[in-house]
């Protein structure tokens, strides 16, 4: 393959990792907006959401590459399974919200933020001790269809993800935009008090926050279950420390950062595994990190700089 | 003796006394556990929970002191146990050269044949005793190095950087697998060894070294804590901008405390590596940043007997009790027939446990299991009940609470202009305040004058002008430089040490007048003492000002104390600070006419003893009573100055509180 | 009466700020609150929100006690606030603004015709509807959080330092618009510094110094008493 090959090759895997870290750096960009809190559970819902993705297809009777669905049971399939794993994740950030972090809401300091690093460690043990540390299978109902671009090979896995995703980030961006919800949650990240003045229930908006962000994670694990074609209790921590600087790096709090951030970090990898070395690959991402808060911490389209005045 | 008169004998020693004794029977107990419990593998695992002590104790002074929250701690602990590791193993040999031979000399490395009869190489035989303190700089560098970039980042994006750090070092250490061994680890370090003495299998000396570890680093965590030095990082945890502008020069202070537990961390990692006689990247991951921190939140952060138990006990959890749970929860199994709690097995959950632990520490008891309690002393009932006398100024003088100057001019303010974006708070805003005078600043709100007095004392950049203190042109001044110097502030929302005492207050406001650093700290040399003695003594007459009403209290939490004097207590500790030019935000804001009268009365004397005042008031008796000249500030600009009789007939002074325009409403009002 | 303060207290931990303090406003009126700084004014507003609660006493609105009432139902039963320093949603658009004031309200003929009347009264808002907030300046700023409360339809506006801040030209211009909201048939209770434009457009005024009720009565006589002055200055002996 020539040089070109590569890249395009590289452009096609980093724009599907993109997609995959825009939706989790969306959700956890959402409550710290709102919030200021890192969310470290974040990344774990996400894992969690791999397997309710997993569990649900293989409800279905698929598992492996043995049943191959196409047209509208394959739709109907992945419908569902999208639809249950956004909804318990979902539901997980929510019930992550209200008993645990709503207690410390007027606690000073790191207590929230310490807090959710205990959430975290809890839903990562539990998954952990529930399904043992192996590599899972990941079912793969769709029909190995493979386009040729030049040297490079578009998968129709890919297509569907790049679908998924651009449609749920314009779902979002819809609703952050122009619902009367999405207005307030903006509202109140802007100014909580003015829009509690306005009537704003400041928990339920919150609350909202936590509901969404936490559904995107939950579609992010079911994409990079079939993207990757397995999963394990380990992806939290490696896709999230990433996804996590694509949120930092394109402005904690911004909505069209956190999507510009993904794809960036997301070409980044592809990139670097290509041309560099795998082993390098998390280096380079955490050096973007600490770079990004030392020399521009607001990021490329953020206005809550972390530091301290 | 009876039980009951046992008890009575006790509880007639002092608290001092009796945490001694504990301290006294924990240390004697420790040295005699190898020999009452011989099982070398219970020994092992004490030693290594005494390890985990040492490093609970350096993450505790970074978090629990400095509040500087550290996710990547793990990273010092790698860092030394590699430093000592390369240097004392097979894994680095560098070809011989005439440059080595004084190290050879010395002790620090040894000259061998190279492999298959090649040219000599280099082999490191650092010994273990040199390398604890050596890797310990070496960490501490290395927590200069991560920390000057980063420790001026707000609390959590500071823990998401360490937590990267935390991460990039491991790596690092797996990649550069010629120098690190990777993966598979490093070969052949160099267990200690004493006169010839080789440690070898056994843990028992291991388990010694470390208790020795422990008991210093207990020791010197105590005295930083209870010095200049911890009173200084406390300050910086609770309220940043008021240690800036009591003197503390934070960068320096949070790298130190950054630099100190990253040495910590350093001297366990040589420890540790030591002991295994090998090390692996994954010894040192976030997962092990995360159980330190566990540890000392549990324990209970900023208490350092609580994290050393906090350590202990986890880390006995892993190693002992859970085995043992384990095997109860099967008996129970048995017992009634469950299958599933026959095969339980609790070991591997103990990273689920860490979480619940910090879920449930964090939502019920934050301060963990022994708080880090500042002394109390309660009032006795003669000292509630007494009636409230005011004090005064005998014995004070001067040079106890501000040096004499020959400038004619305290402060001059040259054209000051501030601008927040699109704002200009204020507006080529010039005054001058002459030496031993007292100067007011009055105007409506948001006309300017807390700014003011921001951009004297350094935390406002001015965007033009300059402010000249004493002949010296101070603008670009960072806050503690500024009040080196010997200016000194209140802050009108009150900016109080609220978790420390009424008499550490006072002292952090001496924080630039004192001496003492981390080697006075620890060893307390006799110059170091008086020092301390002087400070406190100094603190009390500074009190008696305020007649009985801080006195008795200085044993006390700011944080309880009524909001006179909550007020009372910010001025005395800007006056520790023994400054020429004293800055009073709206010092009687809140208070109660009676109290307004006397503490106009007290600033009135400071300033017959030769204290220049620089005053923002809004109660105009106040102004009166006080000031010598009052220049009045409206949308950051100076609209009227002169003496306090002259400002209050000038029209422009009444239109700028009353209200613009209405010509005739003014002229009747000015009138009548 | 449409609202009433009934012997409040209130406290911000041992701090005295508000103490015993009675109002009483009609339908229909403009009435001031005037005082110097530190005089509990801004604890005033906030007490009628509901971002502060009283220690002692009771806040009656329309025969109601509100005292113990979250925000919202607060915005829900007909009062809205002009917040000090405007506090726009500075990211949002300047309609997206005034569609947050009728955020508890549905969208139909009522906000539409609230819109216009918002629109008509504002001519500059309407100018600028799609121009991000933030980026307008203090006087613009202070029309559109005037026209953000109007959208609420409130019964009772409370107005925060409606002048403050704002160049003279603005401040005549905002204490006309006040005037002209009031013939409309909205009462006012306006938070003020500037003593004289308060007190040429309100019907009657309270004076506020370090907590207490020290002067009240209709604005064109207490324009004449010099004792405002004192007040304001803080030189006003008070028997505590």
């Amino acid at each position: 393959m020539t040089t070109f090959d590569l890249l395009l090759q590289q452009t096609i895997n980093g724009l599907s990792l993109g997609a995959m870290y825009a939706l989790l750096a969306l959700g956890f960009t959402l409550v710290y907006g709102i919030l200021e809190l890192i969310n470290f559970s974040h990344f774990n819902v996400f894992m969690v959401g791999s397997f309710v993705g997993l569990w649900t297809l293989q409800s279905f009777g698929l598992s492996g590459q043995d049943v191959i669905l196409t047209g509208l049971p394959l739709a109907g399939v992945l419908l569902v399974a999208f639809a249950v794993t956004m909804l318990a994740t979902g539901a997980l950030g929510v019930a992550i919200e209200r008993l645990c972090l709503r207690p410390l809401r007027d606690v000073k300091g790191p207590a929230a933020m310490i807090t959710t690093i205990g959430v975290s460690y809890i839903l990562f043990n539990v998954i952990l001790l529930s399904v043992g540390a192996d590599q899972k299978n990941y079912p793969n109902p769709l029909p190995t269809v493979r386009f040729q671009l030049a040297g490079a090979v578009l998968d129709l896995r890919v297509i569907l993800i790049w679908i998924v995703a651009l449609a749920l980030m314009a779902g979002l961006w819809l609703f952050v935009q122009r619902s009367r919800l999405g207005k307030a949650m903006r509202a109140t990240a802007q100014d909580p008090e003015a829009a509690r003045m306005m009537g704003v229930d400041v928990d339920r908006v919150i609350v909202i926050a936590f509901f969404a962000g936490s559904a995107l994670a939950g579609a992010g694990g079911l994409i990079f279950g079939l993207y990757y074609n397995y999963t394990s209790f380990l992806i939290g921590f490696t896709t999230g420390l990433r996804a996590f600087t694509a949120a930092v790096l394109g402005g904690i709090g911004s909505v069209p950062g956190a999507m510009a951030g993904g794809v960036i970090i997301g070409m980044i990898e592809a990139m670097s595994g290509q041309f560099i070395a795998t082993a390098w690959t998390d280096v380079i991402i955490f050096s973007i990190l600490v770079l990004v808060l030392v020399f521009r911490p607001t990021g490329l389209f953020g206005r809550l700089a972390p530091v301290k005045s | 003796m009876s039980p009951a008169g046992l008890v009575s004998a006790l509880s007639q020693i002092s608290p001092a006394r009796r945490r001694q004794g504990l301290t006294g029977l924990v240390l004697i107990a420790a040295l005699l556990f190898p020999v009452l419990h011989a099982n070398d593998a219970d020994i092992d695992s004490m030693a290594n929970a005494a390890a985990y002590a040492t490093l609970a104790l350096g993450l505790n002074i970074v978090v629990g002191f400095a509040g500087l929250l550290d996710l990547g701690y793990a990273a010092f602990f790698a860092i030394g146990a590699y430093t000592y590791g390369i240097l004392s193993s097979y894994q680095l040999m560098p070809p011989w050269g005439a440059f080595w031979e004084p190290l050879q000399t010395l002790g620090l490395v040894a000259r061998m044949p190279g492999e298959s009869g090649g040219a000599d190489v280099v082999h490191f035989t650092l010994s273990f005793w040199l390398a604890l303190p050596f890797s310990a700089a070496v960490a501490a560098l290395f927590g200069v190095v991560f920390g000057a970039p980063t420790l001026r980042l707000k609390g959590d994006y500071l823990a998401i950087v360490t937590l990267g750090f935390g991460e990039i070092v491991p790596i690092v250490v797996r990649n550069c697998s010629g120098l690190t061994g990777g993966a598979a680890g490093l070969n052949g370090v160099a267990p200690p060894r004493i006169d010839g003495f080789s440690f070898g299998v056994s843990a028992t000396p291991y388990y010694y070294v470390a208790i020795a570890m422990v008991a210093l680093l207990i020791f010197v965590s105590g005295r930083l804590r209870d010095s200049r030095i911890g009173r200084a990082w406390m300050a910086i945890r609770e309220d940043e901008i008021a240690a800036a502008a009591m003197g503390i020069n934070r960068t320096q202070f949070k790298l130190l405390a950054f630099s100190i537990g990253a040495a910590f961390g350093g001297m366990t990692g040589v420890f540790y590596v030591a002991k295994l006689q090998t090390a692996t990247p994954e010894m040192f991951g976030f997962p092990v940043s995360v159980m330190i921190l566990v540890m000392i939140v549990f324990g209970g952060i900023g208490s350092v007997w609580g994290v050393v138990l906090g350590a202990f006990i986890l880390q006995l959890l892993q190693s002992w009790w859970l085995q043992d749970m384990t095997q109860w929860l099967h008996a129970a199994g048995r017992l009634v027939g469950n299958a599933w709690l026959q095969r339980i097995d609790l070991v591997p959950s103990i990273e689920l446990i860490f979480g619940i632990i910090l879920v449930a520490m964090m939502l019920f008891r934050r301060q963990g299991l022994i708080p880090a309690v500042r002394p109390q002393a309660a009032l006795s009932m003669d000292q509630q009940q007494a009636a409230v006398r005011r004090g005064g100024f005998s014995g004070l003088t001067l040079a106890g609470i501000g040096g004499l100057s020959h400038h004619a001019m305290a402060l001059e303010i040259r054209g000051i202009t501030v601008r927040f974006g699109g704002l200009t708070a204020l507006n080529e805003v010039s005054l001058v305040v002459p030496q031993g005078s007292v100067v007011a600043v009055i105007g409506p709100n948001g006309s300017g004058k807390s700014t003011l007095f921001n951009t004297i004392t350094g935390l406002v950049a001015a965007d033009g002008g300059s402010v000249i203190f004493h002949d010296e042109d101070i603008t670009r001044l960072p806050p503690h430089a500024i009040l080196a110097r010997g200016i000194a502030r209140t802050f009108q929302n009150l900016r109080l040490f609220p978790n420390l005492t009424v008499m550490e207050n006072a002292l952090i406001g001496q924080h630039a007048r004192l001496r003492t650093g981390v080697f006075a700290a620890i060893f307390r040399p006799r110059w170091s003492r008086v020092e301390e003695v002087t400070a406190r003594s100094r603190a009390m007459q500074i009190f008696a000002i305020f007649g009985n009403r801080l006195t008795p209290r200085v044993g006390q939490m700011v944080a309880g104390l009524s909001y006179a004097n909550r007020r009372r207590i910010e001025i005395a500790r800007a006056l520790a600070s023994q400054p020429t030019l004293l800055l009073l935000d709206e010092p009687t804001a809140g208070m109660n006419p009676a109290e307004t009268l006397e503490l106009a009365e007290q600033v009135k004397s400071l300033n017959q003893l030769g204290l220049t005042v620089l005053l923002i008031e809004h109660k105009l008796d106040v102004v009166t009573t006080l000031a010598d000249t009052v220049y009045v500030l409206d949308h950051g600009e100076v609209i009227a100055q002169g003496s306090p009789a002259d400002v209050r007939k000038d029209e422009a002074v009444l239109v700028a509180y009353l209200g613009r325009n209405a010509q005739a409403a003014v002229a009747g009002m000015a009138g009548a | 009466m449409l609202l009433q303060f009934k012997d409040i207290d209130t406290h911000y931990g041992d701090l005295h700020v508000l103490k015993q303090v009675n109002y009483s406003i009609e339908a229909g009126e403009i009435v001031a609150l005037l005082g110097g700084n530190a005089s509990g004014k801004s604890t005033t507003m906030k007490t009628i929100m509901g971002v502060v609660r009283p220690t002692r006493g009771s806040v009656i609105f329309d025969g109601r006690p509100i005292e113990k009432l979250p925000t919202a139902e607060r915005v829900r039963r007909g009062i809205a606030p002009v917040l000090e320093a405007r506090r726009l949603f500075p990211r949002m658009t300047v309609f997206e603004n005034l569609e947050m004031g009728a955020y508890l309200r549905k969208r139909g003929a009522e906000f539409n015709q609230d819109l216009d009347r918002v629109y008509t009264l504002f001519p500059r808002v309407k100018e600028r509807r799609t121009q991000i907030a933030g980026t307008l300046s203090g006087g613009e700023q202070q029309m559109v959080a005037m026209g953000r409360a109007l959208m609420a339809r409130p019964r009772l506006l409370c107005m925060d330092e409606p002048s403050m801040g704002l160049s003279p030209i603005y401040v005549e211009q905002v204490f006309d618009i006040i005037q002209e909201i009031n013939r409309q048939g909205t009462t006012i209770f306006m938070v003020e510094q500037n003593a004289n434009m308060a007190l040429s457009v309100a019907h009657r005024a309270y004076v506020l110094q370090t907590g207490q009720v020290v002067l009240s009565g209709g604005a064109a006589e207490l324009r004449r008493n010099p004792m405002i002055r004192e007040a304001y200055l803080g030189e006003m002996q008070v028997t505590p």
